[in-house]
């Protein structure tokens, strides 16, 4: 048997356990607690119930993964540095258990042949199964990468809250990649036990968790072949180190703790000096960057995004809305209607609550109080992708675009919600989904032609001007196939010419029926698109009504030029 | 659970005097992870292995150069300090630029924590080393003659060094110049920059405090288990994090009573719960777990955890 073969291609597993909560930027120490849960679990399920192995190494996944759920609903909706704690408390309770549970487990002696785990009955897999299921599991990642799953997961990854206004379920997403990790790591573990012969609690410490991550982030977490390498890079050099320079230096010979100081320091060199990890280093390779550039496209149509289904009436209502923060009341009282297909703009002077007003109605925030009815529906508990998927559109004032994916990526995020096609059928390569990423990219084309930004659609989003950002984002959001976009100074940093094709490009958007709220300081701008004006000041809506009436009215004027 | 000893004040009262300073341990070492959390939102996971290296300080300077104890403490929060400011010059300072990866310093943390104790490992073994006999009476005080409230020395000094510690913490971060430049900092970065306080120093002297706190723990759990061995900061690290969670991320006050808290039930449920000295270590990850599904701002807490 190849021991150190078999240790290699585990450590590869963990590593992709790793990889796939890393890639969520998602900071797991958890991989340890579910290795050791999936390596006892099957081990006991063989030796002690007398399950074959192959039930007994499915049904160990298994558990894991029930467990993952519980750990992580609760705390994958709180900030990120609360996954880091609870999962680090989770790998202690887990040896807490195992230690606490010797009839089980072995307790503290470890589950061997004086604890009544036989290495016979224990030692059950072949290489070639590790081999298999490292393969398989390539090969679900791979096929990910490439699905509307992995470009979420890359969307989530450079701006989670941008990612939810896409229509993203990022919470879920989040969930999804624990889980999997979880189900990887419990794998791991079984082929563990099961290639060892022999377990012992101090096999799933702390720093087990610590060398697993360290996998993944020397490799980098930008693609799966990156932990790989990490992997197999952190696995063979203290092996290399100790047969190499070792074998004339004594103290190396017998320095255990080898390994854990080059995953430690692999850990912090890593993460100063090569934050992408080795992985990071292929872009520079121009073969590899094009290839994952590429375009696949069919041919453009001339088609124009019409608003998914047209409503008439009013489709947005907002009854008395108050946020405030802390002492500070950014808005009060704030009630007004929206009819479909008109273009409202949306002024005041600085400070005056206009962004808080879109974040409230996208649900990146939730009112202190009062209620927003959208179609009739209250909203105000929605998350903010299940606002996006339901028809309501934003860009930012603050660009947030998901800057290393190129312009057409950015775009087709914003299809999202519409893209229909799941994981099974990416990892079946059934033929919707090509059919799915086909149309959603000529879509995106389309957009981006009609935008001006056609010849910039294969270069990274954050290289592009001010200007061109901000149309990138309106294509972005008009990718989702909006029923109402709001558009927060979408002119800030366009010089003039800009702003006049921004200004013909909506008053051509205003034809498909689309509700526009357009934000905006350059007042000829509003003037010419807006059918109407809402006007904030302090938090208060001190004026509605038309562009020529609002613009006269004393309290409007007082607030834009002050007293006197 | 056995209700005639819960009644018994005696028995109660003991298991609150136990229980508090165990807790007061607690709260100290949590302290540095919440003050390092107020200034950074991040959790320095290397605070665990400096208050270890600092408890093999302590130990050094009591067995091997046989000094008095309150030269050891001093020693050991100096030598935490030291540590501390290593950690943020190589494993904090350089993360802090725009465009650096949130998860960074805990990462860069967590590889700085695994070479501290591997070190250790190498260079202490696995074998457990005691404080000297000789540094602190083992008569315990009685009140209430025979099988009545006992209290060692080494509890008195637990609770009088750490509640001195937390009032002199106390005092620094509410009435001195720096105090005030801290809290400024932990309200927004880039205001204070912009007003002229001087971050990294600020950053720098937080992290001497923590570090300092860090070393004073590693003398007292000294006292209290006299057991020092490499892998002792795995079992106060979440025992200290959960402390913080439970009194709220970057609270300083909350630390606190999250350490009592959380010292008083662990004893309470070594004394009254059926093989609860097996549970005590369970306990703290209850609490944590609790915690984040019921109030994840926890006791004390007021920005909302919750993300967008």
């Amino acid at each position: 048997m190849n021991a150190d073969l078999d240790r290699l291609l585990i450590n590869a597993l963990l590593a992709l356990s790793a990889f796939s909560t890393l890639h969520a930027r998602q900071l797991s120490l958890a991989s340890a607690g579910f290795m050791a849960i999936g390596a006892y679990t099957s081990a006991i399920l063989v030796v002690k119930a007398g399950w074959p192995l192959f039930l007994a190494l499915p049904g160990a996944v298994l558990v894991c993964g029930v467990v993952a759920l519980i750990i992580g609903l609760p705390v994958l909706r709180l900030n990120d540095v609360y996954l880091a704690i609870a999962t680090l408390g989770f790998g202690e309770l887990v040896r807490i258990v195992i230690i606490l549970n010797p009839d089980w487990t072995g307790g503290p002696t470890g589950a061997n042949l004086s604890t009544g785990f036989g290495y016979e009955a224990m030692k059950q897999t072949q290489t070639w199964m590790l081999v298999a299921f490292l393969a398989f599991l390539i090969y679900l990642f791979h096929r990910m990468a490439r699905s509307r799953t992995g470009r979420a997961f890359r969307a989530i990854r450079e701006n989670p809250s941008a990612a939810s206004t896409m229509g993203i379920n990022v919470v879920g997403y989040r969930n999804f990649a624990f889980v999997l990790s979880a189900l990887i790591a419990g794998a791991a573990g079984a082929f563990y036990a099961h290639a060892v012969g022999s377990l012992d609690s101090t096999d799933f410490k702390f720093s087990r968790a610590v060398d697993i991550l360290s996998y993944a982030v020397l490799g980098g977490a930008g693609h799966w072949l990156g932990p790989l390498l990490g992997a197999g890079v952190l696995t063979e050099l203290p092996i290399l180190i100790r047969d190499g320079v070792g074998s004339s230096v004594d103290f190396l010979k017998n320095f255990v703790q080898l390994p854990n100081i080059l995953d430690g320091l692999a850990l912090m060199l890593a993460i100063v000096f090569l934050p992408g990890g080795l992985i990071s280093l292929a872009d520079r390779i121009p073969a590899w960057r094009t290839r994952s550039r590429r375009r696949t496209a069919g041919p453009p149509t001339a088609g124009v995004v019409a608003p998914s289904a047209v409503a008439s009436g009013v489709v947005l209502t907002l009854e008395d809305v108050t946020r405030s923060f802390g002492g500070l009341t950014a808005l009060s009282q704030v009630s007004f209607t929206l009819e479909a297909g008109r273009t409202y703009g949306l002024i005041g002077p600085n400070g005056a609550g206009k962004t808080t007003l879109v974040n409230l109605v996208s649900g990146l925030y939730r009112p202190t109080s009062g209620r927003i009815l959208w179609k009739g529906r209250e909203i105000r508990r929605w998350p903010a992708h299940r606002i996006a998927a339901e028809g309501i559109a934003r860009t930012y004032q603050n660009i947030q675009l998901f800057s290393e994916m190129t312009v057409l990526e950015n775009v087709v995020v914003g299809r999202h919600a519409r893209i229909r096609t799941n994981l099974v059928t990416s990892w079946l390569h059934l033929p919707q989904e090509n059919r799915e990423e086909a149309a959603a990219r000529t879509l995106a084309l389309d957009l981006l032609r009609r935008l001006g930004l056609e010849a910039v659609a294969d270069l990274p989003a954050g290289k592009l001007s001010y200007g061109d950002q901000r149309r990138v984002e309106i294509a972005r959001a008009l990718a989702q196939g909006p029923e109402l976009l709001l558009l927060d100074e979408p002119a800030a940093g366009m010089n003039d010419v800009e702003t006049e094709r921004l200004a013909a490009f909506l008053l051509e958007l205003k034809k498909t029926g689309l509700t526009l709220v357009v934000i905006e300081h350059h007042m000829d701008l509003i003037m010419k698109v807006s059918d109407e004006l809402l006007v904030l000041n302090f938090g208060r809506l001190i004026a509605q009504g038309s562009p020529d009436t609002v613009s006269r009215k004393p309290t409007v004027i007082e607030a834009y030029l002050g007293k006197d | 659970m056995d209700l005639s000893l819960f009644l018994d004040p005696t028995y109660l009262g003991q298991n609150l005097v136990d229980g508090l300073s165990r807790g007061a341990v607690y709260s100290v070492f949590a302290l540095g992870f919440t003050l390092i959390f107020g200034i950074l939102d991040i959790v320095n996971l290397a605070h665990a292995a400096t208050y270890m290296w600092c408890a093999f300080f302590g130990w050094i300077v009591l067995s091997v150069f046989g000094l008095p104890l309150p030269v050891a403490l001093a020693a050991s929060m100096g030598a935490g300090a030291l540590v501390a400011i290593g950690l943020e010059l190589v494993a904090f300072r350089p993360l802090r630029r725009e465009g650096a990866e949130p998860l960074a310093p805990m990462i860069s943390s967590l590889g700085a924590s695994l070479i501290l104790v591997s070190i250790a490992e190498a260079v202490f073994g696995s074998a457990t080393r005691r404080f000297p006999g000789t540094v602190i009476d083992p008569k315990p005080l009685e009140f209430g003659g025979s099988g009545g409230l006992r209290v060692t020395w080494a509890q008195i000094l637990i609770l009088g060094v750490s509640l001195a510690l937390m009032a002199a913490l106390g005092w620094f971060i509410r009435k001195t110049r720096m105090g005030m430049a801290i809290r400024a900092v932990a309200a927004s970065r880039k205001a204070s920059q912009l007003l002229g306080i001087n971050v990294n120093a600020v950053v720098m002297t937080t992290f001497a405090v923590a570090g300092a706190l860090a070393g004073a723990a590693g003398i007292l759990v000294g006292l209290m288990t006299n057991n020092i061995f490499p892998g002792m900061g795995a079992q106060i690290e979440l025992r200290g994090l959960a402390v913080v969670i439970l009194g709220g991320m970057g609270n300083i006050e909350g630390a606190v009573l999250g350490g009592l808290i959380l010292g008083v039930v662990e004893t309470f449920t070594i004394a009254y719960l059926p093989s609860g000295a097996d549970l005590k270590d369970a306990v703290a990850f209850l609490i944590l777990f609790l915690i984040l599904w019921v109030k994840p701002t926890g006791l004390l807490g007021k920005s909302a955890g919750t993300r967008a």
